[in-house]
């Protein structure tokens, strides 16, 4: 019997269906388990030929699902090789052991995509583009959709493919000591932009007044924006601390602003004309 | 100035094409691209004619959602109806008041109205992952009967139903008469009115939320503050612009790097000495 072997052309159908569809059908009772199926089943069809079979092997991938979908994708490419092998007659792999590496690395995935792709490298992207479409330029604009969406399309496909390569040695690859050292200094990359975008786009001012003296003055002239960085922290201590939701914490600071008002510590001072 | 029919129901479109996690474009193009308030604004300044003040409209409401992190799929607030609903209403509010659509009024509104709007994004997006249990129970049914050409079905058209229902109607009826209202709001609230004072002060106090979850979604020790601490300094004291900031930062990241690595090399290092030894022996 000849090996069976996944073209590269079914590999890159089930690519583009778990990059579109990943979360297309989204409920919060599977989440991704959809888009995961419709994802590995151009690769179970093109591996088994009887079609029991193939209902049977597409069972493997309907328990629950869930990651940061665009790192995510390095699942699918995994689960894609292990498929491959399991089918050329490979006895250690079974349902139990797609599934345990599936459910091993939704978490970590999960972490790892939301503070480096959502929590750091789109921010400093929309960040770039700020600036440059500060004063209404199309710039920055078009500068965000291609780069973010060339780089991510490009990075999604990469590890997508190099899952699939690696199989099941590529979970060491993901929580290996290397990996840990790399995306512990990504995040401190941005914990160091978060401080900058907070000083650049955030202004909080006090018009608290002791006759001639203003307070705002004499704060800056200690430390420039503390005022402002106060606030954050009190944001990030509220929401990480105390779990307040985000909502809540607007919240909170609607009711701040009105009794700040009302007691003359805020006044924004502007007019119509 | 108002929103026609026509301009409500293409900002309908864009709202589903865009819709947070479960966009019709997908996570990538959907969410990350078109969802983000100031990619909106560029589509939504063609819609209504004025590109250059959408995009100025929209700066303010970007800051504050710079970092919208939907950890398990619970959302802060739902970018769909801040992008095609804050975007738009703002723009006309603004522009019947006679403001500069780049100043600080401006920027004041736009905040307030993407607060006000995002909890309506919020409904949508559970009402969309509730509706789309209708196509997933569909698909198991299909799936034990072994019709595997439901998974397509579910995974594309199926989705846009729900996207009908729950973005493309509201979204558009909202920005259609929502537009209307606005006319009358010069007259209703004066600018020194503790009210519009407060309004105003919440504005500039919203971004601070958003730089809140941004860190939340970075720091995991009270030390890692310091970092936070770090990057404000040297922008808002020595006045670095954000690019210069990464440029420093990447600098950190690198020795940080290397002295993790550095650390590894020296455990596997020692690991390999005691070994020799014992075969030595």
């Amino acid at each position: 019997m000849a090996e069976k072997k996944v073209t590269k052309a079914t590999l890159n159908k089930s690519f583009w269906r778990w990059f579109y569809g990943n979360l297309t059908c989204f409920t919060q009772e599977h989440m991704q388990t959809f888009g995961y199926m419709w994802s590995m089943l151009p690769i179970i069809q093109e591996l088994y030929s009887d079609k029991a079979e193939q209902q049977e092997k597409l069972r493997t991938y309907s328990p629950f699902f869930n990651t940061e979908p665009q790192i995510g994708s390095i699942v699918v490419g995994i689960t894609a090789g292990l498929e491959e092998a399991r089918a050329n007659g490979a006895g250690d792999i079974d349902d139990e052991m797609i599934n345990g590496i599936r459910a091993g690395l939704m978490g970590p995935l999960a972490g790892i995509g939301d503070s480096l792709i959502v929590g750091t490298y789109i921010p400093i992207l929309l960040g770039i583009a700020l600036g440059f479409s500060n004063g209404g330029s199309v710039a920055g604009i078009l500068f965000y959709i291609i780069v973010w969406n060339a780089t991510s399309i490009w990075f999604q496909r990469t590890i997508y493919m190099k899952g699939y390569e690696l199989g099941g040695n590529a979970v060491e690859v993901i929580v290996g000591d290397r990996a840990t050292a790399l995306r512990e200094s990504a995040v401190l990359l941005g914990q160091v932009i978060v401080g900058a975008m907070s000083a650049s786009w955030v202004n909080i001012t006090t018009s608290l007044r002791f006759g001639e003296v203003s307070l705002q003055n004499n704060l800056d002239g200690a430390f420039p924006g503390v005022v402002t960085m106060l606030f954050v922290l009190l944001c990030w201590y509220l929401m990480s601390k105390k779990k307040m939701s985000a909502v809540k914490v607007m919240g909170l600071m609607l009711l701040i602003a009105i009794v700040g008002v009302l007691i003359g510590v805020f006044d924004p001072g502007l007019s119509y004309e | 100035m108002t929103i026609t029919w026509f301009q409500a129901a293409m900002l309908g479109i864009m709202s589903m094409l865009a819709a947070s996690t479960i966009a019709c474009l997908g996570t990538t193009v959907g969410n990350y691209t078109l969802n983000r308030p100031l990619i909106a604004s560029l589509f939504v300044g063609l819609i209504m004619g004025d590109v250059k003040g959408c995009i100025q409209i929209a700066i303010p409401m970007q800051v504050i959602y710079i970092a919208l992190v939907t950890p398990g799929g619970t959302v802060a607030a739902d970018l769909r109806a801040v992008s095609y609903i804050g975007i738009p209403l703002a723009y006309v509010t603004a522009k019947s008041q006679g403001l500069d659509l780049g100043g600080a009024e401006a920027a004041g509104i736009a905040g307030a109205m993407g607060a006000l709007v995002g909890t309506v994004g919020t409904v949508q997006f559970y009402g969309t992952a509730v509706m789309n249990l209708i196509w997933q129970h569909i698909g198991w049914a299909e799936l034990d009967k072994g019709n595997f050409k439901i998974l397509t079905a579910v995974e594309t058209w199926m989705p846009i139903i729900s996207h009908l229902v729950i973005s493309f109607i509201p979204v558009m009826l909202i920005n259609r008469f929502g537009s209307q209202a606005v006319y009358t709001f010069r007259e209703a609230l004066p600018m020194d009115s503790w009210y519009m004072k407060a309004l105003f002060t919440v504005g500039s106090m919203l971004p601070a939320v958003g730089m809140g979850i941004l860190l939340n979604s970075v720091v995991t020790k009270p030390t890692d503050l310091i970092y936070f601490i770090f990057g404000f300094t040297i922008a808002r004291s020595m006045g670095l612009t954000l690019i210069a900031a990464t440029c420093v930062a990447a600098v950190f990241a690198l020795i940080n790097f290397q002295m993790k690595m550095n650390a590894l090399e020296a455990k596997k290092g020692g690991a390999v000495a005691v070994d020799d030894e014992e075969e030595d022996i």
